[in-house]
């Protein structure tokens, strides 16, 4: 028990020793925007209390551990937060939280992708990060356009769900994710 | 009339066995985690929002649909190329080694990121080479990562195995790490200067470098004296003839070349070897006073030939020039401490495999008594033999208990005996230390090769 213990301190000693900067800098910037997301996404009454520490503590941990499941589970914590603050507490649906909720969720997500294969003691060209960030950019800014348009339309378009559009929907949100998956399976 | 049926032939070249030659399968392009939780998010996400009737839980899930979208719009086809290269020049320790790891990508999509790990030798002391590095690669281009160093020990030192391991399409995708074999780096020892100005005691042919003691045909005035039947007319010194009356011909020495045999003592090794400028092992004394003494004896035209005693028993035959000292020296990059348990074969050092003539120097730690009983037996077939201590100062077992200093003194003892008894049988033994060292003894040698032999 003891020598694990004491296994475990050398090995994180050794980590910290050898970590370099780059690698460092990428997990602190899943850590920031998962943090971000999460605060924005729950209910103000509740990021103000003390439970903002368990919160902290589930939008930080997949800076520790990008490749494992933890970055889903955030992912789903900074979502159910949302769908429970516009639900439950009612407040309102505004595009700023909506761009930054979507912004640091992707953010958090591809910079995880990076950290999963990217060694914490690796030495990085900088051409390797900022390109990443780049492509990460891109797609923001696509949905965030994609984010402001939609939002107008369903502002004027808005009126009461009906069965059929909700099947329709079902629909093609199935057939996105198969799409998706089966990208794939391309030759 | 029958017709005789064509022979059967076959291509005398073996076919081309690319896979054989691979050793493994094809790397594969998996998904990552990342990819699974697109799917999932982006799925849940639409789901919900169309359940909810939530156009922000749809907008939400946008930008994972994008990012998937735009990272899957070009699948990667072909495997990452992996090459190691390094020096082939003849570097010496302490000198400065150029080695590097290129990353080719013959695909159609970028490397978002290549990650490379490289393992060396400890004797390679290569600019971060313990570390992995983390590249992009573009389509069809390359990437080389640099890994300039120092050797700091001769030997065969290996570059690699190196291993890379490639993400694309945003990190959706990675590949199986492609592995390349290693490649190998030879460092030769620094010699250090020697030189032997003594002559040898004994030589084989009847032309070389060495004035050898006996009359013959050379180029050494030994003395003039009466004419002979079988000497040559041109050998006929004229003038002492006139003076004298009488026939006489000038005499010279035969000049001889020598057989030098560098034995290897390679039972076993002591000391730490802390590589070009640290402390020597008993191998680093004895390769490096090996590539010395053959340097020497080749430079002056001699036949060197090395041997190792031990149980593999490796020889190089005898030649001369400085195409052999090449060869010298690329035998002694394989010079490795014996490790087994297996005698060493008696035979190979027996005393028809060794030239009567030959100088024998015998480089040993004397650690183990059958180096001892070798050089008896060796002198005792009437071999010119000269030992060369090698073990290092202050070698010493590992502190095992309070006991090991005393069982260490003991065996000092016990070792100095040894070392006065073979001085006894008429085997010198010196240490090695560079420039001169053998001078005495070789002196000493070639006095005793100048008294009849037999006993």
């Amino acid at each position: 028990m003891l020598n694990g213990i004491a296994g475990r301190i050398d090995r994180t000693r050794t980590a910290v020793a050898r970590a370099t900067l780059l690698p460092l800098l990428v997990r602190a910037g899943i850590g920031l925007a998962f943090l971000a997301a999460m605060l924005v996404a729950w209910p103000a009454t509740l990021v103000v209390s003390r439970y903002v520490v368990l919160l902290a503590v589930a939008a930080v941990y997949p800076a520790f551990a990008p490749r494992g499941r933890g970055v889903t589970l955030t992912v789903l914590a900074v979502v159910g937060g949302w769908i429970v603050d516009t639900t439950w507490y009612d407040a309102r649906i505004a595009l700023w939280r909506l761009l930054v909720i979507a912004t640091m969720l992707y953010a958090g997500h591809s910079l995880a992708a990076l950290a999963a294969v990217l060694p914490y003691d690796a030495l990085v060209n900088p051409d390797v990060i900022s390109s990443w960030l780049v492509r990460a950019g891109v797609v923001i800014l696509g949905s965030a356009v994609l984010t402001v348009v939609a939002l107008g339309l369903t502002a004027e378009l808005a009126g009461g769900a009906f069965v059929l559009a909700t099947l329709v929907g079902l629909a093609a949100a199935v057939g996105v994710t198969l799409l998706l998956a089966r990208l794939l399976r391309r030759p | 009339m029958t017709v005789s049926e064509a022979p059967h032939l076959r291509a005398a070249v073996p076919p081309n066995e690319v896979a054989a030659e691979e050793g493994w399968a094809p790397p594969v392009w998996v998904p990552t985690r990342a990819l699974g939780r697109t799917v999932l998010l982006t799925g849940l996400l639409l789901v919900l929002g169309v359940a909810l009737g939530r156009v922000d839980l749809v907008l939400l899930a946008a930008p994972f649909a994008i990012g998937a979208a735009v990272g899957l719009r070009r699948m990667p086809r072909s495997a990452p190329e992996l090459r190691i290269d390094a020096d082939e020049d003849h570097i010496v320790e302490g000198g400065e080694v150029e080695a590097s790891v290129t990353v080719t990508n013959p695909d159609v999509i970028n490397y978002d990121l290549v990650v490379v790990r490289t393992r060396t030798s400890p004797w390679l002391r290569l600019e971060d080479a313990d570390r992995p590095f983390a590249i992009s690669v573009t389509p069809d281009g390359w990437t080389a990562v640099e890994l300039p160093g120092t050797a700091v020990r001769w030997g065969r030192h290996a570059v690699g195995p190196a291993a890379a391991r490639v993400a694309a399409c945003g990190g959706l995708l990675a590949c199986r790490p492609v592995v390349v074999p290693a490649r190998g780096v030879r460092v030769y020892p620094e010699t250090e200067p020697f030189a032997a100005t003594e002559a040898m005691p004994a030589a084989a042919g009847l032309v070389g470098n060495h004035r050898s003691r006996r009359p013959g045909e050379g180029g050494e005035l030994a003395g003039v004296r009466p004419f002979a039947p079988g000497d040559r007319l041109r050998r006929i010194d004229w003038r002492v003839s006139l003076r004298t009356r009488d026939l006489h011909v000038a005499s010279t020495l035969s000049d001889r070349d020598a057989e030098v045999l560098l034995l290897l003592d390679v039972l076993g090794e002591a000391g730490a070897s802390g590589g070009v400028k640290g402390k020597a092992s008993v191998l680093d004394t004895t390769v490096r006073a090996a590539a010395a003494i053959a340097e020497h004896y080749l430079q002056r035209g001699d036949r060197v030939s090395l041997a190792e005693y031990g149980s593999t028993a490796r020889r190089l035959r005898p030649a001369t020039g400085r195409r052999q000292y090449l060869t010298v020296l690329e035998w002694l990059l394989d010079v490795r401490a014996d490790t087994t348990d297996r005698e060493p074969h008696e035979h190979v050092f027996g005393a028809h495999n060794v030239s009567s003539d030959a100088l024998v120097v015998v480089l040993t730690p004397l650690v183990d008594p059958r180096a001892a009983d070798m050089l008896a037996g060796l002198v005792q077939t009437g071999r010119y033999t000269v030992a060369v201590d090698t073990l290092p100062e202050g070698a010493a077992p590992p502190q095992r208990s309070e006991w090991t200093p005393l069982a260490t003194r003991l065996w000092r003892m016990e070792r100095e005996n040894v070392l006065g008894r073979l001085r006894e049988h008429g085997v010198p033994v010196v240490t090695w230390a560079g420039a001169g060292s053998l001078d005495l003894v070789l002196r000493d040698v070639a006095r005793l090769a100048s008294a009849p032999r037999g006993r």
